[in-house]
């Protein structure tokens, strides 16, 4: 068995590999003892015989190290020498090696974090079984919402899903062992873990009984980590009797670990049926067809596919909107991928995260430049050692696969120092809670084993890339020339060498970043100082839902003028008011206006959507909203009085036209006339980067609202109101569970999130960038001048002025910053576009980020070549010249 | 298996080899001498090349190898034919008269 004696010889040369040595040694000895004793024989003086018997022999280290290149496994044994020279090699310049290392793990390290991410919340799936058959409904424009009777419709009338089902995300007061505590839960239809398809972990989950009719089910199903953190993960939890928003239920059931609803960064604790909704919420939704509310989430059938059930989907909506003309016009629902509300937050988000991943491959491959552009100036001044290798008979590839040992050496440190790096970030990052009151959780991000391999590959394709750039100095060695001429093989200076192309090129991708950095940062600072239409500074927003401790109508109105009048009261307090919920708080309700002759009140026939609050008097002068003209809301208008409504100019200016429009009256989608009793300024509503939209403010004493959102502007300090109002809430019903308490400012913070995160994750590009730039220009610039320090010297003592002494040493430096920044920046212009969809009006052109890019690349220029600079300027010719 | 193809010259040293072990097991000087002189001389085979042949044969199980006393006592390493070895020779030594019959008739053509 040839095969079997190979491997023997193999693995004995692997690890036997003293004796085998020893073997050889003796053997050769051996023979060279036996030619003597032979030559001594045929007569010769020992001495000669000796001298006869060496030259016959030919060495004895040539032949040993002969038979070895000749032995199985002898590849592996050179490589094994070859990573033991390049481990040698770092030792020796520890400076660089630390550099690479260190360049290679931030470029490693970004790319991983990056594609963890894309991973985590775009690549998987959701992790529950059969996943792909798992998408959600989404009408095809605007927002992600769906009626209830909507989806009730597909569920009856489709054969394409084994189940569907819709979900509303609320935050209940949940009332267990004597304490009420908000949380964040979702009101669940019956197909709902069907369409998940997962196990309890015990109990049982919710069924389609339990949501049958209204009080079907007092069943609720609490996740995993909220039956560890709030049930001491007691094993007896299944029917234990708890109180939601003051309604008594049962725990009948805990999801399985990992389990938090069917979005990837929202942490939902509890479940409940929606069949229940007319007592959680204080109203019934569940008939209305014009109230979306509610995500879908389905699971289809085997076997059918998209274009089946699209097709399906058409017919059934086609149906609906023939059927429903008034609300159902123009409906049409498509599937989209779930986890990330579909694609409402999944696309600028799956955009954003690619735009990244675009940035992160450049910092790599700007990084790959940068090093190798030091691998070929290291290699250059190798060329005398390579040269000796070349003549005594090293094969070039040999010499070639040296300098790659090297780099994977490297490469693989920064590889790992880079997942150390990655796998601290995503561990930070999935622990992190966003500063909103929303459930927010980035858990989906947890670094997986995966990572590391991820930082392997991206390793060894890392020291491909810049291992192989001396590729052709090596090929085009000439050992006879390398040696005579000293070791210089492509002097400094002389000629465009592939160093200065890659840093001309590290610096135009370097250039990207940093401008894509101060496009956002620009961004977030115009969205910082914009005018919102009202002024969160210096006012506490306090909010809870009455609903939750069994407030309605009534009731509710009489305690929120309670709760008004008692705050008023605190000292230091200017003005309060309240509202049902407040702009940009991300809860803002729409509705279609129709203009005062309308007597179709057919969506298609709207004049156009506004968003609208509730408000009591005093909330605009609280809020900062500025009344332009006409008078505030009052608590004289009442249900039994005419309607009014505060409008901003926006609204005035799209229904007549002019800002004239206090008297004059509009129509809501019930055909109710309403008259306009103010004008305010315009702001902003949905998000901060809208276009002017319109707004209207109704009476909250027209139509009570359980939701109640406080504003106190106060002029005294933020933590003693805060604690008045809390007491103030106390006193009045310890049973409201309060969601939120503090600075108005810190609950607009989800607002500015996107923008934020875009911010600090190109700003960290951009820093990167910017370093490996600087370290780029400042090695090549200390190369260039410290190789030709002597002939500089030399053009000094015969009196060269200093500025013709520095356009010699770096002029060619210079046009390569100027010439890489010019192609940079003109990218980054491109690039920026991407960077629309999240960044408040992202552009390049934008003369001040111009500007600052500009002047960013000139200061890190000049303070990268300052050194060298010195260097030249500060260089005495007469020590250098006798030192050489 | 199918023996790998070796290069000409290999393949003769090979063959040489395999053929002045047929006389019995032998070391390297003496592997040396014989093909001296079953060659009359034609073929030196020097160190160099003889013990990279010898290792690299041990190793695909021609020859098998053990250490023992020299004609004047010495300690030396001795090869012998294997099994293998012997198959070996037949392949290589059909294979050069297939060589040496195609040159012949190469030359002989005018």
């Amino acid at each position: 068995m040839p095969l079997l004696v190979k491997a023997r010889s193999f693995l004995r040369n692997l690890f036997l590999s003293r004796r085998v040595e020893a073997d050889l040694d003796q053997e050769v000895h051996a023979h060279l003892e036996m030619l003597i004793a032979e030559n001594i024989r045929a007569g010769m003086q020992p001495r000669e015989a000796q001298r006869a018997a060496r030259i016959e022999l030919g060495g004895v280290e040539q032949v040993k190290e002969q038979v070895r290149d000749s032995r199985t496994g002898a590849f592996l044994d050179s490589l094994l020498q070859d990573l033991r020279f390049a481990l040698r090699q770092l030792h020796r310049s520890p400076g660089f090696a630390l550099t690479a290392v260190l360049i290679l793990a931030l470029g490693i390290a970004a790319n991983v974090i990056v594609f963890g991410v894309l991973q985590a919340l775009v690549l998987r799936q959701l992790d529950v079984p059969h996943a792909d058959r798992v998408m959600t409904l989404q009408p095809k424009d605007g927002g992600p919402f769906v009626s209830n009777p909507e989806m009730r419709d597909v569920r009856d009338d489709n054969t394409m899903f084994s189940a569907i089902a819709a979900y509303e995300f609320q935050d209940f007061g949940l009332e267990a062992n004597g304490v009420t505590r908000p949380v964040w839960g979702c009101a669940v239809s019956g197909q709902y873990f069907e369409v998940v398809g997962i196990k309890p972990f015990l109990g049982r989950l919710l069924e389609r009984a339990d949501d049958d009719h209204p009080g079907a089910s007092e069943a609720a199903v609490i996740s995993w980590s909220a039956w560890q953190s709030d049930f001491g993960a007691d094993p007896n939890v299944v029917g234990t009797a708890v109180r939601i928003n003051k309604h008594p239920y049962t725990i009948v059931g805990v999801t399985p670990e990992g389990f938090h609803g069917t979005e990837k960064i929202a942490q939902l604790d509890i479940f409940v049926p929606t069949a229940n909704e007319a007592s959680l919420d204080g109203f019934s939704w569940l008939e209305s067809r014009s109230y979306r509310n509610l995500f879908s989430v389905v699971r289809m059938k085997d076997g059918v596919t998209m274009p089946q059930v699209q097709a399906e989907l058409n017919t059934i909506t086609a149906r609906i909107a023939r059927q429903y003309p008034k609300e159902e016009e123009g409906l049409a629902l498509k599937l989209a991928r779930p986890g990330l509300i579909g694609d409402f937050i999944g696309g600028p988000a799956r955009g954003f995260l690619a735009g990244v991943m675009g940035l992160a491959g450049i910092v790599l491959l700007a990084a790959c430049a940068n090093l190798g552009s030091l691998f070929a100036a290291r290699t250059a001044d190798r060329t005398r050692e390579i040269a000796i290798r070349m003549a005594i008979g090293s094969s070039r590839w040999r010499i070639l696969r040296q300098l790659l040992v090297e780099a994977f050496v490297i490469s693989i440190l920064g590889g790992a120092c880079a997942s150390g790096l990655a796998w601290m970030a995503l561990t930070g990052l999935a622990s992190w809670h966003p500063p909103t009151r929303y459930p927010l959780k980035f858990l989906v991000v947890s670094p997986q084993p995966s990572l590391i391999l991820m930082a392997f590959l991206i390793s060894v394709l890392a020291a491909v890339l810049f291992g192989a750039m001396p590729l052709r100095q090596i090929f085009k060695t000439d050992p006879n020339d390398a040696i005579k001429s000293g070791g210089i093989l492509s002097p400094a200076g002389r000629r465009w060498a592939l160093r200065d192309v890659l840093l001309a090129a590290q610096i135009a991708l370097c250039c990207v970043t940093v401008t894509a950095a101060f496009v956002s940062l620009r961004g977030l600072g115009k969205a910082l100082t914009m005018d919102l239409g009202f002024n969160p500074k210096n006012a506490l927003l306090t909010q809870f839902d009455l609903s939750q401790a069994a407030y309605t109508g009534d009731a509710a109105d009489h305690f929120q003028r309670q709760l008004l009048e008692r705050t008023s009261q605190i000292p230091g307090v200017e003005i309060a008011g309240y509202a049902n919920t407040t702009p940009l708080s991300g809860d803002t309700s729409v509705a279609a206006v129709f203009s005062q002759q309308s007597a179709d009140f057919r969506p298609s026939s709207k004049a156009f959507d506004m968003y609208f609050f509730d408000v009591s008097p005093g909330y605009l002068a609280a809020s900062g909203t500025p009344l332009l003209a006409g008078r505030d809301v009052s608590f004289t208008d009442t249900a039994k009085t005419p309607p009014v409504a505060i409008v901003n100019q926006e609204f005035a200016r799209r229904l007549f036209h002019s800002e004239h429009a206090v008297g004059r009256y509009f129509k809501n989608g019930d055909g109710v006339s309403i008259q306009i009793a103010g004008i305010v300024a315009d702001g902003k509503y949905f998000t901060f980067s809208e276009d002017p939209e319109a707004a209207a403010f109704f009476p909250i004493s027209q139509k009570a609202n359980t939701s109640t959102a406080l504003i106190v502007r106060t002029r005294r300090d933020t933590a003693d109101m805060v604690a008045a109002i809390r007491e103030v809430l106390r006193d009045l019903d310890r049973a409201v569970p309060i969601r939120d308490l503090g600075p108005w400012n810190n609950q607009l913070a989800l607002t500015f999130f996107p923008i934020q995160v875009a911010t600090v994750a190109l700003g960290i590009f951009g820093a990167f960038g910017l370093l490996l730039s600087i370290a780029g220009t400042f090695g090549l610039a200390s190369y260039t001048v410290s190789k030709r320090l002597r002939e500089l010297s030399i053009r000094v003592a015969l009196g060269a002025q200093a500025k013709q002494i520095l356009s010699a040493a770096l002029g060619r430096m210079l046009i390569l910053l100027a010439s890489g920044s010019v192609v940079g920046l003109l990218l980054g212009v491109a690039a920026s576009r991407l960077l629309s969809a999240i960044v408040y009006q992202a552009t390049a052109q934008d003369p001040l980020v111009l500007a600052a890019v500009a002047l960013t690349l000139l200061l890190t220029g000049s303070l990268s070549v300052a050194g060298p600079v010195r260097r030249v300027l500060h260089a005495n010719p007469a020590t250098l010249l006798r030192e050489q | 298996m199918s023996p790998e193809p070796t290069s000409l010259l290999q393949g003769t040293l090979d063959l040489l080899i395999l053929k002045s072990l047929i006389a019995g097991e032998m070391h390297g000087l003496g592997i040396s001498r014989r093909i001296q002189q079953i060659t009359s001389g034609t073929f030196v085979v020097k160190p160099g090349s003889l013990f990279p042949a010898l290792h690299r044969m041990e190793e695909e199980g021609w020859i098998s190898s053990f250490w023992g006393e020299s004609e004047n006592n010495r300690r030396a390493k001795y090869y012998r034919l294997s099994k293998a070895g012997l198959k070996q020779l037949e392949i290589e030594t059909k294979r050069w008269s297939r060589i040496s019959w195609a040159i012949d008739q190469a030359l002989e053509v005018s």
